[in-house]
């Protein structure tokens, strides 16, 4: 084999799920000893890729060449065993057990009749730590391990499988700059033996920090692999982004009505730095950023099902502190989950129950239901916003996506909040449905209620906001007002990736 | 190149008091002050024939039952057929003397670990193969089981020859069997936990079946022998209940699933599966046990009694929830 030979190679790689092509046609090649990044918005395909490399998903199409060699893994431990590992965001350890014994599950060095030669895995274990230039403890246990210190756990065990090629997902998702530099410092280690790594990352100083050539994944497809000494960040984000913006989104807010609600100097320690921002009745705002870069705890903050260490919640001129989110309700919020099945819809129950059950006490008479009136504003509503279903008594989880959103709002609107937050509002949801959402959510906020939007796609926060925050890690990173010139998806980007960008046209930053 | 070890590497707490702060060798500690508390409030509590009879004799039943218990909780599920079970075996043991009285004990006794192997392996099956969670499954068969026996014999049979009486009765160099046997079955299953392969992949599967599962391990199948260890334990206690009694019946293993499950708590064994160990659960049994007799030597009442020890249950569950955090 020569040494231009890649280590490990795709071909074609295609991988459908029910309703999106997550990969299409992906090819791309690793060589021995490199530091591979690999990056692309949220959704570009970068998990599934590397779920397919590790054995937890099969290809529907196309073929994986480890030195040379076509393979196919049907799990991860397969895929371990020919040499690729992988770390996830969520670690796999196991938190009791202690570092040797992780290293070596479920290949325990034995003497015979299943009795385990615990020794023998924790020098193997200590050998190994060496040879990477770590001191641990063996004998500790993971849940005692600070986050870097279970990463090399991971590395660790990787390597005890002579790992040749290293996935790392988001490494650096939970770590310290400390911690960071020491991630880096084995990385180079692991080069250095001839180990290849695959670092996935949303942080592109990352990227050009520790990588030797970089792929772009964009919509499942590969946009190129260059090496990262010929690019520049602003080509990056380029490679990054670059879509239209499709056209059915509706006009954007007429006018601003008065405050509905503001937040100052919330914090919460890791998570949120001091937060500050007004949100206006007849307006809707959409939150950007990479994700987990606390959009969504900002809005549980502010919904009362986070607490937060300090800041204040202003609503009509008080303050207000939301304990729960039943107080929040109370304090005119509504609030609709991007996960849809486990925290929105109630699946079994009709589409009248699903309706009704935010506003239960304007139902009630002498403490029982007054069914009639329930099922006259769920035809009502069934019938404003055009809920395609066989009748109100149809049970929620039958319906489509976007009907069962449809649900959703309508459940809030029968409520009648003064503050609507969304988060990801057309997550799975067909296209024709989403701009039926669009308009009605546009149709809300010129009603006079303000929106609160977290979106991951940036077509549709273009599309949709009046004004958009961009955030990265914990903190509002920058506010576009769109009156004043539409966003461009490099800009949100460059801000949700730590990147300054020249702008062409002019924005504001606060 | 030689990095520097991780500031926050070594924490102040060296590995003695680690180790000390774990449920499972923390118990002993509760133990002992539990004994101190017992020895003040009644004098009678520290006579040798009392202390006997609450550290030999009378933990060896529910103890074997507790460490089949402690098997399958620490792979994540539950027993709630242990109790029925052993109703039904001593009662097939001493419906087998009575019509064949000649029969060689150690066959007798052989024959209840071999049909308790049998009801354990139902158990796992039925959460294994037919998918139902372990609570259902075993709620299921407890009922089956105790119907059995009903059927079988609905009040007290005797009938066990003194041949037999010997796994509870006799002695070996003036030592109980019944306490040699105990140190030989717990001593032989805490090996099997800690010491072998097998052992490790159940505390894995309990501690986390995904993590377990990506890793090979065969999550299915070492669920599956834990409620068929359980089964063998159950059959030893069986047989050894058989025995203390002198005869069998619906009543004998009555209360004996919640207990387990309390000891076990109370030992250290956690109900989310994967901590815990068999020396913490038995010391879970002798403060039930301890619990019961200083009860009865203050003339609490029985009633009263089962009160006090939901009571000790919460208390164990509370206390061990909190330094979780």
């Amino acid at each position: 084999m020569t040494g231009n030979e890649p280590v490990l190679k795709l071909e074609g790689i295609t991988k459908t799920f029910p309703g999106v092509k997550a990969l299409d046609d992906v090819s791309m090649d690793f060589k021995r000893g490199e530091v591979h990044g690999l990056v692309g918005e949220n959704g570009a395909g970068k998990s599934t890729l590397m779920k397919i490399l590790s054995g937890v998903y099969q290809p529907d199409a196309g073929q994986v060449f480890l030195n040379g060699a076509r393979v196919s893994f049907s799990n991860p431990r397969e895929a371990q065993l020919a040499g690729i590992s992988i770390i996830f965001q969520e670690f796999s350890l196991i938190r009791g057990f202690d570092v040797a014994d992780n290293v070596f599950l479920n290949r325990e060095p034995t003497r015979g009749f299943g009795h385990m030669d615990r020794r023998k895995a924790r020098e193997r274990t200590r050998t190994l730590l060496a040879e990477i230039g770590i001191e641990l403890d063996v004998t500790r246990k993971v849940e005692e391990l600070s986050v870097v210190q279970q990463q090399v756990v991971e590395i660790v065990k990787a390597l005890s499988f002579t790992a040749s090629v290293l996935i790392m997902d988001e490494p650096s998702a939970t770590l310290t700059d400390n911690e960071l530099r020491r991630l880096y410092d084995i990385i180079r280690t692991l080069k250095s033996k001839g180990v290849t790594i695959i670092y996935i990352s949303h942080m592109l100083d990352e990227i050009f920090e520790i990588a030797d050539r970089v792929t772009v994944l964009k919509d499942g497809k590969v946009i190129g692999t260059r090496p990262v000494v010929e690019l520049t960040r602003d080509d990056l984000v380029r490679m990054m982004v670059g879509r239209t913006i499709a056209d059915y989104f509706p006009d954007l807010g007429k006018s601003r009505g008065p405050i509905a609600f503001e937040v100052r100097g919330l914090s919460k320690t890791e998570k949120l730095s001091n937060i500050s921002f007004q949100l206006c009745a007849g307006e809707i705002v959409g939150i950007a950023g990479m994700e987990g870069s606390g959009q969504n705890f900002l809005v549980r903050c502010i919904l009362g099902l986070e607490p937060y260490d300090k800041g204040e919640i202003i609503i009509r001129g008080a303050v207000r502190l939301c304990k729960n989110f039943h107080e929040a309700m109370e304090a005119g919020f509504g609030y609709i989950t991007d996960d849809r099945k486990a925290m929105g819809i109630l699946g079994r129950m009709t589409i009248t129950e699903n309706l009704t059950i935010a506003s239960l006490r304007d139902y009630l008479a002498f403490g029982f239901l007054r069914r009639r009136r329930e099922n006259a504003d769920a035809r009502r509503q069934v019938e404003l916003l055009n809920i395609k279903s066989t009748g109100i008594t149809q049970p929620v989880e039958n319906l489509s996506g976007g009907n069962q959103q449809k649900v959703l709002i309508s459940r809030w609107l029968l409520r009648n909040p003064e503050v609507l937050v969304i988060s990801e509002p057309t997550r799975g949801i067909d296209v024709g449905a989403k701009a039926e959402i669009y308009r009605i959510m546009r149709e809300l906020a010129s009603s006079g209620k303000a929106i609160l939007m977290i979106s991951s796609e940036l077509t549709e926060v273009i599309g949709m906001s009046d004004r958009i925050f961009v955030m990265r890690s914990g903190t509002i990173e920058g506010v576009i007002d769109q009156h004043e010139g539409k966003a461009s998806e490099e800009q949100i980007m460059s801000l949700a990736v730590g990147h300054i960008w020249s702008f062409a046209n002019g924005s504001s930053r606060s | 190149m030689k990095l520097t070890p991780f500031a926050h590497a070594t924490s102040g707490r060296s590995s003695w008091l680690r180790r000390f702060s774990e449920p499972h060798i923390f118990v002993w500690l509760i133990l002992a002050a539990v004994v101190i508390v017992c020895a003040i409030a009644s004098p009678l509590f520290l006579r040798p024939d009392n202390l006997g009879n609450v550290f030999l004799t009378q933990p060896v039943g529910l103890g074997l039952a507790t460490l089949g218990q402690a098997f399958v909780m620490i792979s994540g599920g539950i027993d709630l057929s242990v109790g029925s079970l052993i109703s039904l075996l001593s009662s097939l043991a001493a419906g087998l003397y009575r019509s064949q009285p000649g029969l060689n004990p150690l066959v007798v006794a052989l024959f209840l670990v071999a049909l308790g192997s049998v009801a354990g392996a139902v158990n796992g099956l039925i959460v294994v193969q037919l998918r139902v969670t372990p609570f259902m499954a075993t709620l299921a068969t407890m009922s089956l089981f105790q119907g059995a026996v009903l059927f079988y014999a609905s009040r007290t049979i005797g009938g066990i020859p003194d041949s037999y009486r010997f796994i509870s009765d006799g002695q070996i160099v003036g030592v109980p069997f019944s306490i040699i046997l105990f140190i030989l079955v717990i001593c032989g299953f805490s090996y099997l936990l800690r010491m072998n392969r097998l052992g490790k992949h159940i505390y894995a599967v309990g501690a986390d079946p995904y993590v377990s599962q990506i890793s090979g391990i065969p999550v299915r199948r070492v669920r599956f022998l834990s409620y068929l260890i359980c089964g063998i334990l159950v059959g030893i206690a069986s047989a050894f209940m058989a025995s203390r009694l002198g005869g069998g019946g619906p009543k004998v293993g009555v209360g004996y699933e919640l207990d387990s499950i309390t000891a076990a708590v109370i030992g250290g064994v956690s109900l989310a599966g994967g901590t815990g160990s068999l020396f913490g659960a038995f010391a879970g049994v002798l403060i039930i046990g301890v619990f019961y007799n200083i009860m009865n030597l203050l003339s609490v009442d029985a009633y009263l009694q089962i009160v006090l020890k939901g009571a000790v249950l919460i208390a164990a569950v509370s206390f061990y929830s909190k330094r979780r955090v």
